[in-house]
């Protein structure tokens, strides 16, 4: 094995801590743990609540989630990989063509999909799938539609 | 924590620092694990992209994934749920295993390195029951016109699941990007669990003990969290939104 590093202080070894200092240290992952798991908890709770309460699909509650996601991707990017704890440049190394990159494709693919927005631009969609989520829509449920189908093969095990 | 402007000379640039202030090592990681995430980004942007487009008959999450293992009621996104905790916990473990290993404190750096690996291999097995109840799908199916090869025509029958070409739940585009997305990251996790699994064994044997720092724990410590980044986000775009 080639260790080149025997005799000098390197970058491997100067994130080396004592303990005491790693008390501090461990006591903020743990806390980080802490805030993501409410955030986890409070995201299952609204989206349980969302379909009775008529909040499915609507702007806010897609603002509301993507929003708490990028918050809990800030604490695993700077907390857990420990980006916030580099070098400015470095973290803008990793950072900035990452953003830039994604922000692109998201607006190109806002501003150059909209034509898949016509109804002629897309297979066609099966009837009787439409019928399914059209009557789940209408609150029937996922069983009582797939129940609905079964009707006339029930009808006939009957006249066996 | 401190970045000391003393460093092995061999590292140094001609300014006699790193700007980046890391090892070779790690600064490759972070590089590889950008262009990663520029895939997955790519993915997610084309997922939003399709379901857009078949918004009004693309399945909610709560409709499809409604089982817990051992429990036979209806429990909506609870075990997705339950996932997504496994998943954040094995991330803390890990980044435990990495505190330790900046004390070279060998004993804790493989107690912490064994749990992430336990959440790791659940997070996978989860993953696979949750793809079994979705193949499988529901005892009532739904009603669906399937082509048929013999008849040339499209046939009405019950179809059970989801599969490449059909879905009970809703468009197949659906379950071709839940397969391809979840799989994918599944794939990571299951190979992270692998990897992680070598570095534990390296860790037992002392290999890092005697190189006199547990940088490999550190690096395989960021793909990991990686894996849990992403999953933040495919937990947000499949089940939530």
């Amino acid at each position: 094995m080639s260790e080149f590093h025997d005799d000098y202080p390197s970058y491997e070894t100067l994130a080396h801590h004592s303990e005491e200092e790693g008390k501090p240290i461990r006591k903020n992952l743990w806390r980080v743990f802490w805030y993501m798991l409410a955030i986890t908890i409070f995201e299952l709770v609204v989206g349980s609540m969302a379909p009775s309460q008529g909040w499915s699909g609507t702007l806010g509650l897609k603002v509301l989630f993507i929003g708490l996601t990028i918050v809990k991707a800030g604490f695993i990017v700077m907390a857990f990989m420990h980006l916030g704890h580099e070098l400015t440049f470095m973290k803008y190394a990793i950072l900035l063509p990452y953003v830039i990159f994604m922000s692109y494709a998201i607006f190109i693919i806002l501003d150059e999909g909209v034509y898949s927005g016509d109804p002629q631009n897309r297979t066609k969609v099966d009837p009787l799938l439409i019928k399914q989520q059209e009557d789940l829509k209408a609150g029937h449920g996922h069983h009582a539609a797939a129940a609905e189908g079964h009707g006339p093969e029930h009808a006939e095990e009957a006249h066996h | 924590m401190s970045h000391s402007t003393e460093i092995d000379s061999k590292q140094a640039w001609d300014g006699g620092t790193s700007p980046f202030g890391v090892s070779y090592g790690k600064m490759m990681m972070w590089f590889f694990l950008v262009s990663d995430a520029l895939t997955f980004g790519g993915l997610l942007v084309s997922y939003g992209f399709i379901r857009h487009k078949y918004v009004d008959v693309w399945p909610k999450a709560e409709n499809v994934f409604t089982h817990f293992p051992f429990i036979e009621q209806h429990l909506p996104l609870a075990y997705v749920g339950l996932m997504t905790f496994i998943l954040i916990m094995s991330s803390v473990t890990m980044v435990l295993a990495v505190e330790a290993g900046h004390r070279n404190d060998r004993k804790k750096v493989t107690i912490w390195m064994f749990w992430t690996i336990v959440g790791g291999a659940t997070f996978v097995g989860s993953q696979a029951w949750e793809w079994y109840h979705f193949i499988i799908g529901t005892e009532t199916g739904a009603l669906r016109n399937v082509w048929s090869e013999e008849l040339h025509t499209y046939v009405q029958q019950t179809v059970y699941g989801a599969n490449m070409t059909v879905n009970e739940y809703g468009v197949p585009q659906f379950a071709n990007y839940f397969f391809f997305i979840t799989g994918f990251h599944g794939f990571h996790v299951f190979s992270g669990v692998i990897i992680n699994l070598v570095i534990f064994l390296n860790v037992l044997k002392g290999t890092y003990e005697k190189r006199g720092h547990y940088e490999m724990v550190e690096k395989v410590g960021l793909y990991w969290h990686f894996v849990d980044l992403v999953w933040v986000f495919v937990f947000t775009f499949f089940y939530l939104l």
